[in-house]
């Protein structure tokens, strides 16, 4: 299995404070890695690696390597705006733009292509499908996007994400603010989606984990304790931590 | 664990310790219910000031309202008030011309580049003029435009004048209301790949154009109830704006209660009262105009 990201000792840093310690792991191309692991472990700051979301913020670094495609995304010389149209993410609350719904499809269209008003609206209709909203939100496309429920919000954002057509997707627990049918129906999804992207997601929830991952990786204190295919990771863990953590002992 | 134990145990049985803890209890309830009276007295003041000023405003100007004060200029001591109303209506728009564009793009940089050495300044700057007592940017003005320039009495002078004190205003309703918007959808607008400056105009300042707005309006209101700074640069005039930027004085409501009220003659007087209940009854409608909008955006999210 190719990797699509090899993540090569990895440190992050808040100012002094390290968050991450020399994580390295790899992201299969075209599979779900799920990033398992305690509040305050690490998996958000490096879900914000992999988009350099961190540059917005002076004071936050990152040392080592994160290939993709033989570039090291947190090198210099990175074009942060092109990574970010090949590596999109969707948050933990949906964040819908304060637009009609089908605004908030094209408004991340237009920042990295010209399309015609007709490609538009094909791209719109494409992304809303592939996101499984299609079919409840075709007739209200220019209704401002806050009307639509939170399950629907956060579809909305999947669908924003994939219309800018990335190839690798960030999921920071995508489902934790949605009620059980909308996190089926989000997973669902996801599952769908690894045929055509590489997934990285974190999640607070080990059966969500073991439906919808093929590789989870263990994380605690800033370091990457282990990583292994869901099966194995689930029922054999090699780490005392790791099999502690999933059985609920702690986290 | 085991001394919050004994703490427990002790204060359950110590009749010493139950004395303490009733007393403690009345004097908080004291405390408690002498808040409540000041808060009563302090509402109860608010609310005879208030009442009080807009009763006194509205009657007297009720009966001076008459169809002259708008239809014909003042003359002399007599006649009506449109020179005033359109010229307080004049320099309110053209201060907001001059005013809106400076302080919402200083407030946007300030809110959006919040870390930054001239985010700082422009904060300092702010605060200094907010504190500005207005009769001396008045006196600023008349050094500067109405002599220095040789403008004279003037909308120019008059406008740029209460531009400036609007300012300050403007940029921080602006900065606030754009402080407000949450970090996450500017994170999501990132994480597509737009820039900073698409982000502030696409995602940050529709978000926080209800506090924006509010914002321009109460500073509209500002403008509409200044008297010393215009005193000093609009001057008076009792025709109408003849449309000249620079070199004729203007006409304006506050002047009219200023200069009209302690005259010795009833239409004098008449016409202060019915200015008063004007510049009352405008900024008041402003006010509520921008709780409407305020509101309306609470019910929107
Ligand atoms: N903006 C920040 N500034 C300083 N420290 C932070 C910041 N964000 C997160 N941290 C710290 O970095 C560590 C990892 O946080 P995070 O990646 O959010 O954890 P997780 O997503 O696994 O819950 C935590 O100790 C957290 O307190
Ligand atoms: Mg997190």
């Amino acid at each position: 299995m190719t990797a699509k990201i090899a993540i090569r000792n990895l440190d992050f840093f808040y100012g002094s404070h390290q968050a991450l310690r020399g994580v390295t792991l790899d992201f299969p191309e075209r599979q779900v890695t799920a990033l398992i692991g305690p509040s305050g472990c690490g998996k958000s700051t490096l879900l914000r690696c992999l988009n350099r979301m961190y540059d917005l913020y002076p004071g936050q670094r990152a040392t080592g390597e994160a290939m993709m495609d033989g570039m090291n995304i947190i090198g210099p010389g990175v074009d942060v705006d092109l990574l970010r149209s090949r590596i999109g993410m969707v948050f933990q609350r949906p964040t819908p733009f304060p637009m009609s719904v089908r605004e908030n499809i094209a408004f991340g269209v237009r920042l990295h292509e010209r399309p015609s008003r007709a490609e538009m609206e094909e791209r719109v209709e494409w992304a809303l499908t592939r996101a499984a909203l299609w079919d409840e939100v075709k007739d209200r496309l220019a209704a401002p996007a806050t009307g639509l429920s939170g399950g629907q919000q956060q579809r909305l954002c999947i669908a924003r994400t994939i219309a800018v057509k990335p190839e690798v997707i960030l999921l920071d627990e995508p489902t934790s603010a949605l009620d059980p049918i909308s996190t089926l129906k989000v997973e669902e999804l996801i599952d769908e989606l690894k045929r055509d992207f590489t997934i990285a997601m974190v999640t607070h929830n080990m059966q969500q984990a073991a439906r919808v991952a093929d590789q989870v990786a263990f994380f605690y204190l800033g370091e990457m304790v282990e990583v292994a295919d869901a099966g194995t990771m689930f029922t054999a863990p090699r780490e005392k931590r790791t099999q502690d953590y999933i059985t609920g002992r702690f986290g | 664990m085991s001394g919050a134990v004994a703490r427990g145990g002790m204060s359950a049985g110590s009749p010493a310790r139950e004395a303490a803890r009733l007393a403690r209890m009345r004097r908080r309830r004291a405390w408690s219910v002498a808040g409540w009276v000041l808060c009563g007295i302090g509402f109860g003041m608010l609310g005879l000031a208030m009442g009080w000023i807009l009763l006194m405003v509205l009657v007297r100007g009720i009966t001076a309202l008459t169809p002259t004060v708008f239809l014909e200029v003042t003359q002399g001591t007599g006649g009506g008030l449109l020179n005033a109303i359109e010229g307080t209506l004049v320099i309110g728009v053209g201060s907001m011309i001059l005013a809106v564009p400076f302080g919402v793009a200083a407030g946007l940089y300030a809110a959006q580049f919040s870390h930054t050495m001239f985010a700082r300044a422009i904060r300092f700057m702010a605060d200094v003029l907010v504190g500005v007592p207005s009769i001396v940017l008045g006196y600023f003005g008349y050094v500067t435009m109405v002599e220095g320039l040789g403008w004279k009495f003037s909308l120019a002078a008059a406008c740029i004048t209460i531009a400036i004190l609007c300012l300050p205003y403007i940029c921080r309703t602006t900065e606030l209301a754009l402080s407000q918007v949450p970090a996450a959808m500017q994170e999501a607008a990132f994480a597509l790949g737009a820039g900073e400056g698409l982000v502030a105009w696409r995602i940050a300042l529709p978000v926080a154009m209800p506090g924006v707005l509010t914002g321009i309006l109460l500073a509209f209101a500002i403008s509409v109830g200044e008297t010393a700074p215009l005193i000093y640069t609009a001057g008076w005039s009792s025709y109408m704006w003849n449309g000249a930027l620079v070199g004729s004085p203007v006409g304006y409501l506050t002047y009219a209660i200023w200069a009209f009220i302690n005259e010795p003659f009833a239409s004098a007087n008449a016409l202060a009262y019915a200015a008063a209940f004007l510049v009352t009854v405008i900024v008041l409608l402003i006010s509520v105009t921008a709780r409407l909008v305020l509101l309306r955006r609470e019910g929107a999210r």
